[in-house]
């Protein structure tokens, strides 16, 4: 339910000047052309996360390649940069970037990992038989590949694309620094251009309403298909491929492309600044105090997002009624909300009716969970549609209650899949900048607040230690995601 | 086995989190500010403001439009005593939604009338000009320059760096409109924007390339220069900056400034503080510290040699009208200005 | 179809080895089973010959062709080689006409007959839009053996494709696949640990041990004449007894009988349950215990003079503590030594 008090938050608000001033705007061509403007950016950033993300996941699943576990870890790793330190590294590098073409590249660099985290997860637990068998019956790698892995693969890339599609839509810190006007760019220079929040609530809803539709979109591209195996028989893995030298070659050059582009620009930006900073000046006990805050809100975000995003996720992986689709789609309503319209409603909301709660840590909390609920029923659904229905009707059978079942079956298997989750919501949290910026305790900062403070004023160099602390720390979950990825390689790689 | 481990740590972990997070809070302040201007800018004239006025003062940081539409939304229910805006503009939507009470007289005559909302809302707390600064070398003509149109020459093609989301180059903006209306203004930004000047993210940006010889001229405002020239050095200092006619859009003198929230509950301290903010000391500050243009009559900085605020500004433009910043936003769009 | 010949074939896994020196041919149009305990190697030997892994040595031919051998290895999909595994993997987001049609032309794909031919010949005509998780495990190896058979390969292999059936199915299920084979004219290899069904769907077992081929012969070959202890054992139940040999025959506690080849001295003798025979003639030996099977009983019998108990079928009913008279039918065989 909560997820959708931005929702009623946002019609008060487009309703302030009356439906048919909210129908002129929306039909000003500039809206429209806004619309066009951010789809086609959506499409270009999810198209390009797709291509990268499927492709450096089958290259680091599947490809016998040197440093195998290293190319991995740093495939995930661009989901500890955060996409305003990414972009101002680009923007700064090269100013000709701005614009649709720099947005897309940092967007890209930012989020591939959506892909291929959940992709290289299901690469690594699909039943190679049935790539064999396509083989045995006369299909190259390639065909092979097109034909069955990558059908395979489709509920993975779809669920890693809808996240990629959303936050696109939501995110505020790369169309700005590139200075493309994407939906989050208008809404928020509309607010600070008339301080008139009705046009910025129609806009919000026209986002609301793209984001349903995508939603729908990967609800229709999962279909009616099943995860569970076919059959009998314990799965294997598979034996990883052995290349010739000038493929393994270009396979390496492409996973270092994709790292250097992700990581390497911003990390030598950081680098550069934190040379150029002298860190006698560095305020180490702000700095610790900063990153412990991160890290509490974070985590707590993250625990209170998975335990509500239980029911949403198990109801969506096991029953398919249009009631539960409802409930589903409501909390991805929230996802492609600009930070600083959930934080806006959160205000209304509180100010109203949950004076004591104001500008608390369970405010911000709150907007974490309406902003990042998706990607925890996402991690929930795909782990709990991962085991097979069967196994619970057994535990069924064997006199437990369905809640027993969920506890002592479901949750059990589904265990590392949402504990995945779970570091996702943390690391995007501990990125999070408007929502926190607006609804943080007085007094209290986080390590985005005081980079973003410290950035507006232009001491880069003062800056950049933080960002470097925020990097760091936001990678700490993004390995353990990665590292969870390669001990599920490396427990069933066995002797067939 | 080691990923259930791992798992269990990982819980436990969160768990501790949300322990700790519980049992953190914070003590009660006499008075509560949201400052849109930064914090490196203004803590250190908190601490003062504490020190004098003997209370404790908790300060709410953010953008400066963000923080208006909290307010906005907030209503009543805030906790804001004071806003302290980086512009008028926000402090302007703030009064026409009637949040803002009224300023005592006193406390007003201290500055002039341009520098306060003819209402007496809201008043101006420092000032900001906007100047031109050039690399000596590729463009010591610049001290000849008069006006903006001055810029508009073929041989700056690809040579003049701005900052086209900065608010003070949009102010600048909606003071060409409001000089020259508005054919004229889109005609410069036209004329302009043909020249392909070089976009930056913001004023230092385009100060450094400047000094840095990437280009010859930018727009910034006036206390970015003495804030480098001051780190520097003079010697190491390469640009340099040039006031246009006081007439001109491009000397545009922006203000940052203060209003206190109808709704507060600590009314007779907000205006202390607003007191404060314009006495002798805070006023000593901005001038000597950020660089920024006093409001008060008779305080000079003693660390920068500024050129005298009466020099540049014979206050031909209404700041007032710097409200109208959506049209400005819809024209540099329409121009590709953005 | 084509001729299978495997010389040599090497492989192991990191320090195990799995497959030493293996040699097996299969002749054109032959159904040949590959009969061996779990973990023996026949599934490795398996996915060598369908190409999916790489031997260390040896070669394969397949009809005039070698398909692997030192420094050569045909990719799977050149092979013309298909596979029935156990568990069917059919592929789940295909119907089940799509699955069948999966190793076809294109222009095969299209017309569409050869689909509905070969669903008939598994008895799974009607079914063309049934998706592979609406079928039972049955149905799903049915349809499975037609996807293998569509393309028309050289061989097809089948990996235990019946294991994961009930006892029922399973029996009638093979048989329809031989016949099914035989119509096809296949060449095929079947990999399976059941001795019933290898010896009586296959043209000729070839029993595995430890990563070789023991013995390859006709059913009956195997079955009668194993050519050493660990086959006679793997293959069916084995009763053993020690005996003198002279020549042709042998003499043990239950008389003198005929052999298999010819031999001298002291050594084990292996016949199988049904060569004993409870009758009114014959070694006098006692009912330990009598267990129903329906067409057969089988009893436990103790042999006077302590020389063991051995296991004989009969079809009357024997209870415990009875005595009874039993000989042995036919020819036995016999292994000397230990």
């Amino acid at each position: 339910m909560f997820a959708v008090l931005p929702l009623v938050y946002l019609v008060v608000r487009a309703g302030d000047k009356g439906a048919a001033f909210a129908w002129a705007y929306l039909r000003r061509d500039s809206t429209v052309e806004l619309v066009v403007r951010s789809l086609a950016l959506t499409v270009t950033v999810t198209v390009a996360c797709l291509v990268l993300g499927v492709g450096l996941a089958f290259v680091t699943t599947r490809v016998a390649l040197p440093g195998r576990a290293v190319w991995m870890t740093l495939a995930a790793l661009p989901l500890a940069i955060p996409s305003y330190v990414s972009a101002y590294a680009w923007i700064s590098a090269l100013p000709s970037l701005a614009g649709f073409g720099g947005a897309a590249l940092v967007l890209t660099a930012c989020t591939y990992p959506y892909v291929y985290l959940p992709v290289a997860a299901a690469l690594s637990r699909t039943d190679p038989a049935l790539e064999e068998m396509a083989r045995s019956l006369g299909r190259t790698p390639w065909q092979t590949f097109r034909s069955v892995t990558l059908r395979q693969l489709r509920p993975a890339a779809a669920s890693g694309a809808l996240l990629v599609a959303l936050y696109v839509l939501s995110d505020f810190g790369a169309v700005s620094l590139m200075r493309f006007d994407a939906f989050t760019r208008v809404i928020y220079t509309s607010y600070r251009a008339s301080f008139d929040r009705t046009p910025a609530a129609v806009l919000s809803l026209v986002l609301v309403v793209i984001t349903v539709a995508i939603t729908m979109g990967e609800v229709r591209s999962r279909g009616k298909a099943q995860q569970w195996r076919t059959g009998a028989g314990a799965a294997r893995v598979p034996v990883p491929l052995v290349l010739g030298r000038r493929t393994t070659l270009a396979a390496i050059g492409g996973c270092l492309a994709a790292a250097l582009l992700s990581l390497g620009v911003p990390l030598a930006s950081l680098a550069y600044w934190i040379g150029r900073g002298s860190s006698l000046d560095l305020d180490w006990s702000r700095l610790a105090g900063a990153g412990v805050t991160t890290v509490l809100v974070s985590a707590a975000g993250a625990v209170v997002c998975v335990l509500l995003a239980i029911p949403v996720g198990v109801l969506a992986a096991r029953h398919r009624s249009p009631a539960v689709r409802m409930i589903e789609q409501a909390t991805f309503a929230g996802h492609a909300l600009p930070g600083i319209v959930v934080a806006l409603a959160l205000i209304f909301f509180a100010t109203r009716y949950a004076r004591p709660l104001y500008l608390e840590m369970p405010l911000v909390i709150a907007a974490y969970v309406v902003l990042f609920l998706p990607a925890a029923v996402g991690a929930v659904r795909a782990s709990v549609a991962l085991s097979s229905p069967r196994v619970e009707e057994i535990a069924r059978g064997l006199g437990r209650s369905p809640y027993g079942v969920l506890g002592a079956v479901t949750l059990p298997l589904a265990a590392p899949g949402v504990a995945a989750g779970a570091a996702l919501v943390m690391l995007t949290c501990m990125k999070e900048l408007p929502a926190t910026l607006l609804l943080h305790p007085t007094g209290s900062e986080t390590l985005a607040i005081r980079l973003w403070s410290l950035t507006r004023v232009g001491s880069y160099a003062d800056a950049a230690p933080y960002a470097a602390a925020l990097v760091l720390l936001a990678a700490l979950p993004t390995v353990w995601l990665g590292q969870a990825l390669r001990q599920r390689l490396d427990s069933t790689e066995t002797v067939p | 086995m080691s990923v259930r481990r791992g798992l269990l740590a990982f819980v436990a972990t969160l768990l501790a989190a949300l322990a700790t997070l519980s049992a953190c809070s914070e003590p009660e302040a006499d008075l509560v500010i949201y400052s849109g201007r930064s914090e490196e800018l203004v803590a250190p004239l908190i601490e003062d403001m504490e020190a004098e006025l003997d209370i404790a003062v908790d300060v709410r940081y953010g953008d400066s439009a963000e923080l208006a539409a909290q307010l906005l939304e907030e209503g009543d229910a805030t906790e804001a005593d004071l806003f302290f805006s980086q512009d008028a503009g926000a402090l302007s939507a703030l009064a026409q939604a009637g949040l803002l009470s009224d300023l005592d007289q006193n406390v007003l005559d201290v500055v002039a009338d341009r520098y306060q909302d003819p209402q007496g809302r809201w008043v101006a707390t420092s000032a900001r000009a906007r100047v031109v600064t050039y690399d000596p070398t590729q463009a010591p003509e610049a001290t000849e320059f008069d006006s903006v149109d001055d810029l508009l020459q073929e041989k700056y093609r690809g040579e003049i760096g701005f900052a086209p989301t900065n608010a003070s180059f949009q102010s600048f903006v909606t003071a060409l409109r409001v000089t020259r209306g508005d054919d004229a203004a889109r005609q410069w930004l036209e004329d302009f924007s043909a020249l392909e000047p070089a976009a930056y993210e913001n004023n230092i940006a385009v100060l450094e390339a400047v000094n840095g010889g990437d280009v010859s001229l930018g727009l910034i405002n006036h206390y970015y220069w003495y804030q480098m020239q001051q780190e520097l050095g003079a010697e190491a200092m390469n640009a340099k900056i040039h006031y246009l006619d006081s007439e001109d859009a491009g000397a545009l003198v922006n203000v940052a400034g203060v209003g206190v929230l109808r709704s507060s509950e600590a009314a007779d301290l907000a205006a202390d503080a607003v007191d404060f903010l314009l006495s002798e000391q805070a006023q000593q500050y901005f001038a000597d510290e950020t660089a920024e243009y006093p409001v008060r009559e008779g305080v000079e900085s003693t660390t920068y040699d500024l050129v005298p605020l009466e020099k540049i500004d014979s206050a031909p433009i209404d700041l007032n009208d710097l409200g109208s910043l959506e049209e400005t936003l819809a024209l540099l769009d329409e121009v590709g200005l953005t | 179809m084509s001729r299978l010949e495997v010389k040599g074939l090497d492989k192991s896994f990191g320090r195990q080895s799995v497959l030493r020196s293996l040699d097996l041919e299969v002749a054109t149009g032959c159904l040949t089973a590959v009969l061996g305990p779990s973990g023996c190697g026949k599934t490795t030997l398996l996915r060598l010959i369908a190409g999916f892994d790489h031997a260390d040595a040896g070669r394969i031919r397949l009809g005039d062709a070698v398909v692997a051998a030192p420094g050569r290895h045909e990719p799977p999909e050149k092979r013309r080689v298909t596979v029935v595994p156990q568990e069917g993997s059919l592929f789940p987001h295909l119907d089940v006409a799509s699955n069948v049609a999966f190793g076809l032309g294109r222009t095969g794909r299209r017309t569409g007959s050869r689909v509905a031919e070969l669903l008939e010949l598994v008895g799974m005509g009607g079914f063309d839009r049934r998706m592979p998780a609406e079928l039972s495990g049955g149905q799903q190896q049915r349809v499975a053996l037609a996807r293998a058979l569509a393309p028309d390969p050289q061989l097809i292999l089948l990996d235990e494709p019946f294991a994961a059936l009930d006892a029922g199915l399973r029996v009638s299920l093979r048989a329809e696949v031989a016949a099914a084979l035989r119509l096809a004219g296949a060449t095929a290899v079947l990999v399976t640990h059941d001795q019933e069904e290898a010896l009586s769907t296959a043209d000729s077992v070839a029993v595995m041990a430890a990563g070789a081929i023991r013995q390859h012969a006709s059913p009956l070959t195997v079955y009668r004449r194993p050519t050493d202890l660990e086959v006679a054992r793997f293959v069916g139940e084995a009763v053993e007894l020690t005996g003198v040999a002279d020549g042709g025959s042998v003499t043990t506690v239950l008389g003198t009988h005929p052999l298999y080849g010819t031999a001298v001295g002291t050594g084990l003798v292996v016949l199988r349950p049904e060569q004993l025979v409870v009758g009114p003639n014959g070694v006098a030996a006692t009912v330990v215990e009598q267990q129903f099977f329906g067409p057969s009983t089988v009893l436990t019998l103790a042999l006077n003079d302590a020389a063991g108990v051995v296991r004989a079928r009969t079809n009357g009913s024997h209870p415990s503590g009875a005595t009874v008279k039993v000989h042995v039918d036919g020819p036995v065989v016999f292994f000397p030594g230990g």
